[in-house]
């Protein structure tokens, strides 16, 4: 277990490595914190903290493909980036055909930095292997979209050579999961920072005479915004957790991941409606920060499934078995 | 006691005695309290209903999280209502914290065994929203207090045995700095009680009328003109355990629509949102508990955990409303009936014990930090 000061002390390294607007420079930055002997001896504590810190800082790092690296049991490829499905889709991003590879997904910054790259493809029977490429086997296309700055990629490739891994450490569910949460956690820091600077903003801008935080009608958004930060914050800290504790008779982790994930969607986006409102003009300029983070907003939640498409599965799911999920024990 | 060894033993022990614990179907107010008190009474001697309480009140000593789980046990497996039961968990840590000690380890271990029922004499006609106006005049004459007033939306005072009762000491503008808890025998002469009629059909709420009450100067609960201090305590415990066990008992009824339901009449997504909110709620409702059994001082932030089991209870029974509409219109069923009282029911929950608007005011002011609102 990590020490309350242990834990402060890298909350803050963290926090000075994400500045970086560059993901190369982010990824150094932690790098040099050792970031990733970190993640390997006290994964359960700092994934929370550095993928809230990440939304905090509207940061860039390529810390998901290190996640997922070590949760696929390949860090042995430390560097390499991992293709994440396409967005939109939750399925493996790679297939092979006649020992051959095709791949149709998305990816961070890493991605656009050559190197190795990881893909997850699905065999016919349902199994999956891990497969290593080279980037350079890759087409990989940047996306603009809502949110340039994330740095996101298409990746795609259609019957090239590969390196077959074997089985992965853990089952394609499990993968999603993991990366769910850890987008959760990150819509998470960036809720609480539209929050913040909403409430800033309302203290300081004056009105009528006096600032507009005294105004019921805008206590009341940012009381709803506080709301929607603090029940994101207990899902996604719930659904961790049962990842680490718990007998396996317990509840269903994975759907417990995507609750987490339609939840940390839906609640940030209802931050960002309400935040928004009191920000008014400032807010709608692009010279305030607030766009980032709800450019952010938007990108994340429709990763590996919006809160939209995991709210109407779950239902799905939940009538198909006739039973409600398993409630996570006291 | 570990929280895994109380559950197992727990578990089986009401499986072992469900019979007993049992309540009939669909019986009125008056025997659902009966209920409760031989439930208690049961769970007490056979020892889970003292575990989590200070050995100094009769309890065993042990995490507040056994309380969390034997009314979340008793509530899923419908042997006990939450709403009912909830006054222990509101009102015996209130005594525990600021009664005289000697008044407290004979009293609380009546309200654990359900020997008695208490209430809680907070809000008044004129005093709502704004606890800290209520009028309701207590006045030391030698040794004892003389209480004349008037209570309003006291929980099940027709029942009760005791009540813990804010008064006005101070000045009529001394607000919260003037007012007093005492600790009052219902059944002391000048009390008259007057059960409302509410809109889901269950007179489960009270005016009660003080014609100059006598009550002993011992059992003040905390420091004269200090009342506000109790309110303030014993308010985050209205909004902590009790809650879990709310929580519990929405699970409970969404698994009951589930089953009830004509195929194709709940809507997935409809559905996937109310099972996210209960989530939600569990979630946070949990974390509390965890709060509360490292000791931790529960505060405004509570305001958190009562907001959104209000918003929990109404978007479950909405659903409710919406998939069987019809019965809750013109079901006269047993069944029907409940699950129109529940839903009526479900109406005020963001009214009672500090509105929704009341409890945004608070974490606008204390969590938030936003300064005063004028």
């Amino acid at each position: 277990m990590i020490e309350e000061e242990d834990l402060e002390l890298l909350r803050r390294g963290f926090q000075r490595a994400l500045k970086a607007e560059d993901p190369d420079k982010a990824d150094d930055a932690l790098g040099e914190l050792g970031w990733r002997d970190a993640l390997a001896a006290e994964g359960t504590t700092v994934v929370p903290l550095i993928f809230t810190e990440k939304g905090l800082a509207n940061a860039v790092a390529t810390v998901l493909d290190d996640l997922l690296l070590s949760a696929l049991g390949l860090t042995a490829l430390a560097g390499a980036g991992v293709v994440l499905p396409e967005v939109g889709a939750r399925t493996p991003p790679g297939s092979v055909v006649g020992g051959r590879l095709s791949v149709c997904g998305s990816g961070t910054a890493r991605l656009r930095r050559g190197g190795g790259a990881v893909v997850v493809a699905a065999a016919d029977d349902g199994t999956c292997q891990a497969i290593s490429v080279r980037v350079a086997d890759l087409t990989v296309d940047r996306v603009t979209g809502i949110d340039p700055a994330f740095g996101l990629v298409a990746v795609s490739a259609d019957g090239v050579a590969f390196e077959a891994l074997g089985e992965p450490a853990i089952t394609w569910q499990r993968v999603i999961a993991t990366a769910q949460l850890a987008l959760s956690f990150e819509l998470l820091g960036a809720s609480r920072a539209m929050l913040g600077l909403a409430r800033e903003h309302a203290l300081a801008r004056t009105q009528f005479g006096r600032p507009i935080a005294s105004f019921q009608a805008v206590r009341h958004r940012l009381a709803d915004s506080l709301l929607a930060v603090e029940g994101l914050a207990a899902a996604v800290s719930a659904a961790w957790d049962a990842f680490g504790s718990w007998p396996s008779a317990g509840p269903d982790r994975d759907q417990l991941a995507a609750i987490a994930k339609a939840v940390a969607g839906h609640n940030a986006r209802s931050v960002a409606r309400n935040c928004q409102q009191v920000l008014a003009g400032i807010g709608f300029t692009a010279e305030h920060r607030f766009h980032r983070y709800f450019r952010r907003v938007l990108l994340l939640d429709e990763m590996l499934g919006s809160a939209r498409e995991l709210t109407s599965v779950l239902g799905g799911e939940i009538l198909a078995a006739r039973t409600l999920p398993t409630p996570i024990p006291l | 006691m570990e929280l895994e060894t109380f559950r197992k033993g727990l578990d089986e022990w009401l499986d072992e005695h469900e019979p007993e614990l049992t309540p009939e179907a669909d019986v009125a107010l008056d025997g659902q309290m009966r209920h409760l008190s031989a439930v208690k009474r049961l769970a007490y001697d056979a020892g889970w209903m003292r575990w989590g309480w200070p050995e100094r009140v009769g309890g065993f000593g042990g995490s507040t999280l056994l309380r969390g789980y034997l009314g979340e046990a008793l509530t899923i497996r419908g042997l006990v209502e939450p709403g009912i039961y909830s006054m222990t968990e509101v009102l015996a840590p209130t005594m525990i914290s600021f009664a005289p000690e000697e008044l407290a380890r004979q009293m609380v271990p009546r309200l654990l065994r359900g020997d008695e029922t208490w209430c809680q004499g907070f809000s008044e006609p004129g005093t709502g929203s704004n606890l800290a106006s209520l009028s309701c005049r207590a006045v030391a004459v030698g040794d004892g207090w003389h209480v004349t007033g008037q209570k309003l939306w006291t929980g099940l005072a027709q029942f009760a045995d005791r009540c813990v009762l804010l008064t006005r000491t101070g000045t009529a503008e001394s607000a919260h700095k003037g007012i007093t808890a005492l600790f009052v025998d219902m059944k002391s002469p000048g009390i008259s009680v007057r059960p409302l009629r509410t809109m889901h059909g269950a007179d489960e709420f009270c005016e009660v009328f003080f014609d100059d009450v006598r009550v002993p100067l011992d059992r003040t609960l905390g420091e004269v003109n200090g009342g506000w201090a109790v309110a303030m305590d014993l308010l985050p415990y209205e909004r902590s355990t009790s809650l879990w066990h709310k929580g519990a008992y929405l699970h409970h009824r969404l698994a009951d629509l589930l089953a009830a339901a004509p195929d194709g009449a709940i809507q997935a997504d409809a559905l996937g949102a109310v099972v996210q909110q209960l989530f939600v709620f569990r979630a946070r409702s949990r974390a509390t508990q965890y709060r509360l059994a490292r000791g931790e001082k529960l505060g405004p932030e509570t305001s958190i955990d009562k907001i959104m089991v209000g918003m929990t209870e109404q978007v479950v029974f909405d659903l409710v409303a919406d998939v069987l509409s019809t019965r809750i219109a013109v079901g006269d069923d047993p069944a029907g009936e409940r699950w129109r009282a529940d839903f009526l029911y479900s109406r005020a929950a963001t009214i009672y014990g500090g509105s929704a608007e009341i409890q945004r005011n608070i974490l606008a002011r204390r969590v938030l930090d936003l300064g005063p609102d004028r």
